[in-house]
């Protein structure tokens, strides 16, 4: 990924713009065709790719198994809430920390493996989670999933907001959106990511350069499974309920795509605009045909033999074109320290 | 559990949306939460909740078969309350995941008024959670999971088909004293197996039998042969498997090709139609059904060349029950609209309650009635075995019995199920 | 009575037939370190090619599809053996065509292409054979089951095994035992030498790919009478092809054999005891295993590691 303009910033000119179009998305979404949930739904999806990104695009670890802190988030914020406190803060908290702990758990086993070897293996513990899952029926219902998962009030102290609403969920979901884009893009662009910029393009300089290599794999691997929990929890708000379906392989394989559709190798924003094109694709294609992933695959293979940097790499190309500064009188892609 | 949130809350919640959305504004979306839009001619809207992949994806596309059929013949007779009727489909995938987006998107984006259609119980309860949260109405056209209308039965859901308890009851006691009291338990590892083959253990010891054991199946097993080592070595007389839809077939195709059938009687629940034609040599034991395309009552034989007639290339070459159920649902319900002239849907769902359909009209032996306290459709369950003299390719069965409702009526569906007062049900007129 | 050798038998024919499920991908994988995702897909596609040969007659011009369903079942089913691979094997040239553009690149890019192809092939059985499950007749001579040791046993299924094993042997003499053999295992260590030596690079590789991906149509014309057909049996079938090729490790040819053989041990022996959670069995040890031993058993250093 290159390091682009105002990589030093907390908060960036094209956060701003961001989080402007995303204020209004309510007023016009029923009016071009959508509606509320789905917006919800991208939001969380979106969460879920920035830190998924942060493993597959900064460090360049693929892991394809990555649907288990997803779902793991879900149930873990479905039984807080039956279990310990029906708060919602408690229950964010339950979700993000039970991905966090699975997360350490496989990292301690990954973290020492490298490109496909890391995929087989992060394949593996998915499928384990999703087993598990699936079997665990006392725990987490089992296929049937785990029900009904409320949606708790945002409690402020002085004052609550009722998230029961659609509209009210998406304001919350797109203030934890913001929330995430800032402490990844912080993340991204601090030593640490820098770090794992370096392990990317080569482990064993990387290593050479006196970094520990495996501990900051593990560390990259553990907070992108926290924001996946993160996602999970709000996911299972959302849906009222936490299913295993998003643990299996499958699932796995879609948020790998939309990263890469996106553009998350070449550009921050990448996932989020994946995320866009995938679930609006599978909504408005599956309305009218119901081989939709037939079309969405064809533009997968399409994406990987034509423009592996995805659509990102494709507006990056057009701005290159257009504007003029040549792209290397912008600043170098200098990612190792 | 100390602080669990109840559905009653969740629905109580959901009314004061309103005030929860002026915190953030003026900001509010296109429906209000007490949706109106009945006007004169405008089209009612339904949605079509169907599987059409995964491990229901062939049982989804009859039933879509039924339901489009039922809508399309009520159109051509100029629709309901002198209004079209439009339906949308999207693929639930067998997956409860996609079933809660689809039904948030067929509720709040295309303005259905009803939702119909699920096989999976799972399914079922994803589309249950969304359908109550707007009040819209949710017709479980296939799902035979006995907590559908029991612990997850809900006051905007109606459950169509006979539960799994319906069918046990009407073959266990028969097999305990004809076949054998030495019962072993197959059971497809979720809720719709694990309550099926509860239900069964219980008729068989009450009726003197014994379970020797119970041998869970995952999910997506492929390949039973380990199983079907361990029945050989156990050797029961009956064997009860509750294995459903893709799973079940590859099970009863592997017993039919090593014979055991003919070392045990195997005693199905329910048989899905289009799981059965996909390898009638596999049909084994004897099952349950609530509807045959070659029963002798009247009607049966239009209602088949109704269905053949429409019938995409695709399809199986005659209506099972699953096209039947959906066929059904269909049917009663925009009846009930006719009846009560209005959509509003505190008027159907009361409508509903008292629904009572004769055995004629219903094309069954007996008449059937809608459960008030549990929404369920009281209804005849016929017991079958392969046929051993077809009068034609598709006469796989032969009807061995018929049972009457009130026979078979699950008597812990009453006790688990607690419906929400109407006036907690947000009202929906479409 | 209770005894564990049914089950060790069982153990050891589902090890075969894994092993036959897993030998295309590990062509593909050990020869040209390219992962195909599509393995299964074109597994399952194998077995539908034969479904529509054998099965209810096609609606072919004058008279071809009555001709052909008047064949004997036996003979048609050893044609569809062959046909079907054949068939499969030329969409197999086809996604290596267009899998070329990755070669140099990071291998997740030609993982995600299959991966991407996966899709597309599933959802185009899904349009033209629609959802419904099928059953792939089988003749006679090797259907029903037999007695032996006071148990039925599924003839089918021991046929399965040894048409397994005859797979394995003639894929092992092709790579260890012909010129042929010789020079792709050249070209995957030294591309430069076998081009020096005048060999066709691009020809080599569509052979191996073609080849993997008839094995992979092979192996799902084998299993389909056992798993039956559906949209979506290649997930089945790729998800343990992957782990019995890590477990045994990349370019080991007798590795894959014996993980194979290992995973059909492991599931076999775990459903004697706790049925329910045999199929987590092979999870938990490749888990151990890869721990262990980061390469797997036998495996190499590879360019996929990079």
């Amino acid at each position: 990924m290159q390091t682009p303009a105002h990589a030093g910033r907390l908060i960036t000119p094209a956060m701003v713009g961001v989080a402007l179009v995303l204020l209004t998305v309510p007023l016009w979404i029923a009016k071009v065709g959508l509606y509320q949930y789905i917006g919800v739904e991208i939001l969380i999806w979106a969460i879920y790719a920035l830190g998924f990104n942060l493993l597959l695009g900064t460090a360049g670890l693929p892991s394809f198994g990555h649907g288990a802190f997803f779902g793991i988030g879900a149930y873990a914020f479905g039984l807080t809430q039956f279990h310990v406190a029906a708060n919602l803060w408690v229950c964010l908290l339950g979700g993000i920390l039970a991905a966090s702990l699975a997360g350490a758990l496989v990292a301690g086993f990954v973290a020492r493996r490298r490109g496909i070897y890391f995929a087989f293996l992060t394949i593996a513990f998915g499928q384990v989670f999703w087993f598990i899952a699936m079997k665990a029926r006392n725990v987490t219902g089992g296929e049937d999933g785990l029900l009904p998962i409320a949606r708790l009030p945002a409690d402020f102290g002085i004052v609550s907001f009722d998230l029961t609403g659609n509209t009210a969920l998406y304001f919350f979901v797109l203030a934890l959106f913001l929330v995430t884009v800032v402490a990844l893009w912080r993340l991204t662009y601090s030593p640490f990511g820098r770090v794992l910029s370096a392990i990317r393009q080569s482990e064993l300089r990387a290593a050479h350069l006196g970094y520990q290599v495996v501990l900051f794999k593990m560390l990259a691997f553990i907070a992108s499974a926290a924001f996946a929990g993160l996602a999970g929890s709000l996911f299972a708000m959302a849906q009222g309920g936490a299913f295993p379906e998003v643990m299996a392989l499958h699932y796995s394989g879609y948020i790998v795509m939309m990263v890469l559709v996106g553009g998350g190798l070449v550009s921050f924003w990448g996932p989020v605009i994946g995320v866009v094109v995938f679930l609006l694709a599978r909504d408005l294609l599956g309305a009218v045909t119901l081989t939709w992933m037939l079309w969405f695959g064809l533009l997968f293979v399409a994406v990987i033999l034509f423009k592996p940097e995805g659509i990102a790499g494709v507006f990056q190309d057009l701005r290159r074109r257009f504007s003029r500064q040549p792209a290397q009188a912008q600043p170098a892609a200098r990612s190792t320290p | 559990m100390t602080d669990r949130i109840t559905r009653r809350g969740l629905v109580k919640g959901g009314t004061m949306l309103a005030g929860a959305a002026a915190g953030f504004g003026t900001i509010y979306g296109p429906w209000k939460h007490n949706r109106a839009y009945a006007q004169e001619g405008k089209p009612i809207k339904i949605g079509l909740t169907c599987d059409a992949s995964g491990m229901y994806g062939a049982s989804g596309r009859d039933e879509l078969r039924g339901i489009t059929m039922c809508i399309d013949e009520f159109n051509a007779n100029g629709g309901v309350l002198g209004r079209k009727i439009e339906w949308i489909t999207a693929d639930t995938e067998t997956n409860p995941a996609t079933a809660s987006r689809v039904a948030e998107r067929f509720i709040t984006r295309e303005d259905c008024s009803i939702l119909i259609g699920a096989i999976h119980s799972g399914v079922a309860n994803a589309i249950t959670q969304v359908a109550e949260k707007y009040g819209t109405i949710y017709l479980n056209s296939n799902s035979s999971a006995p907590t559908e209308a029991g612990e997850n039965c809900s006051r905007v859901k109606f459950v169509w088909d006979g539960n799994g308890t319906n069918f046990t009851m009407s073959s266990v006691k028969a097999a305990v004293e004809r076949v054998g009291k030495k019962w072993l338990l197959l059971t497809n590892d979720y809720v719709w197996g694990h309550e099926t083959s509860d239900a069964t253990r219980k008729l068989v010891e009450e009726a003197g039998g014994e379970i020797i054991d119970n041998l869970l199946i995952p999910q997506n097993t492929r390949d039973f042969t380990s199983y079907l080592l361990n029945i050989q070595q156990m050797a029961p007389e009956v064997v009860a498997p509750a294995v459903g839809g893709d799973d079940g077939k590859i099970l009863r195709a592997q017993v039919a090709e090593l014979g055991l059938d003919k070392q045990a009687a195997w005693v199905q629940s329910q048989q899905d139609w289009p799981d059965v034609w996909a390898a009638p040599d596999s049909i084994i034991g004897i099952f349950g059904t609530n509807w045959y395309h070659k029963l002798k009552l009247p009607g049966v034989d239009d209602f088949v060349k109704r269905w053949q007639a429409r019938a995409d290339a695709d399809a199986i070459p005659v209506p099972g029950n699953v096209s039947y159920c959906g066929y059904m649902a269909m049917r009663e319900t925009l009846r009930a609209i006719e009846r009560v002239g209005t959509t509003n849907n505190i008027a159907i769902i009361k409508e509903l309650e008292q629904l009572k359909i004769p055995a004629a009209d219903r094309m069954q032996d007996y008449d059937a009635w809608m459960n008030p306290d549990t929404h369920h459709l009281q209804q005849t369950i016929y017991l079958a075995r392969r046929n051993p003299n077809p009068v034609d390719d598709t006469d796989l069965y032969e009807i061995i019995s018929a049972s009457k409702p009130e026979d078979v009526v699950d008597p812990e569906e009453g006790k688990l199920c607690k419906l929400a007062p109407y006036e907690q049900i947000p009202t929906v007129d479409g | 009575m209770f005894t564990l050798i049914p089950f060790l038998i069982n153990g050891l024919t589902l090890g075969l037939l894994f092993a036959l499920i897993a030998l295309g991908f590990m062509l593909i994988v050990g020869v040209m370190e390219q992962i195909n995702l599509a393995h299964g897909s074109l597994f399952a596609l194998g077995a539908y090619v034969a479904y529509a040969l054998l099965g209810p007659p096609l609606p072919l011009p004058v008279g071809v599809g009555e001709w052909w369903a008047g064949l004997p079942l036996g003979l048609r089913y050893v044609l569809a053996l062959v046909i079907a691979p054949c068939i499969v094997g030329l969409l197999g040239i086809l996604i290596e065509q267009g899998m070329r553009r990755t070669y140099g690149k990071d291998p997740l890019f030609g993982l995600l292409l299959t991966f991407g192809a996966a899709m597309v092939i599933e959802d185009v059985i899904r349009s033209v054979w629609g959802t419904r499950d099928y059953i792939l007749p089988t003749p006679d001579a090797i259907s029903g089951g037999f007695i032996a040791l006071n148990l039925i046993w599924s003839t089918y299924r021991f046929f399965a095994a040894f048409a397994a094993a005859v797979f394995i042997l003639l894929t092992w003499l092709l790579i260890e035992r012909t010129r042929f053999g010789a020079v792709i295992k050249a070209g995957a260590h030294d591309s430069e030498m076998v081009r020096a030596l005048g060999y066709d690079l691009a020809k080599l590789r569509i052979a191996v790919f073609a080849i993997g991906t008839m094995l992979a149509a092979a192996a799902g014309v084998i299993m389909a009478p056992i798993w039956g057909i559906r949209p979506h049996m290649g997930v089945d079938a790729v998800i343990p092809a992957f782990l019995i090729i890590v477990l045994g490790g990349v370019g080991s040819f007798w590795g894959a054999v014996i993980a194979g053989l290992m995973v059909g041990m492991v599931i076999g022996l775990t459903a004697a005891y706790a049925s329910e959670w045999s199929l987590l069995s092979m999870y938990i040890l490749l888990i151990v295993v890869v721990t262990f031993r980061s390469r797997g058993l036998f495996g190499k250093k590879s360019i996929l590691e990079a």
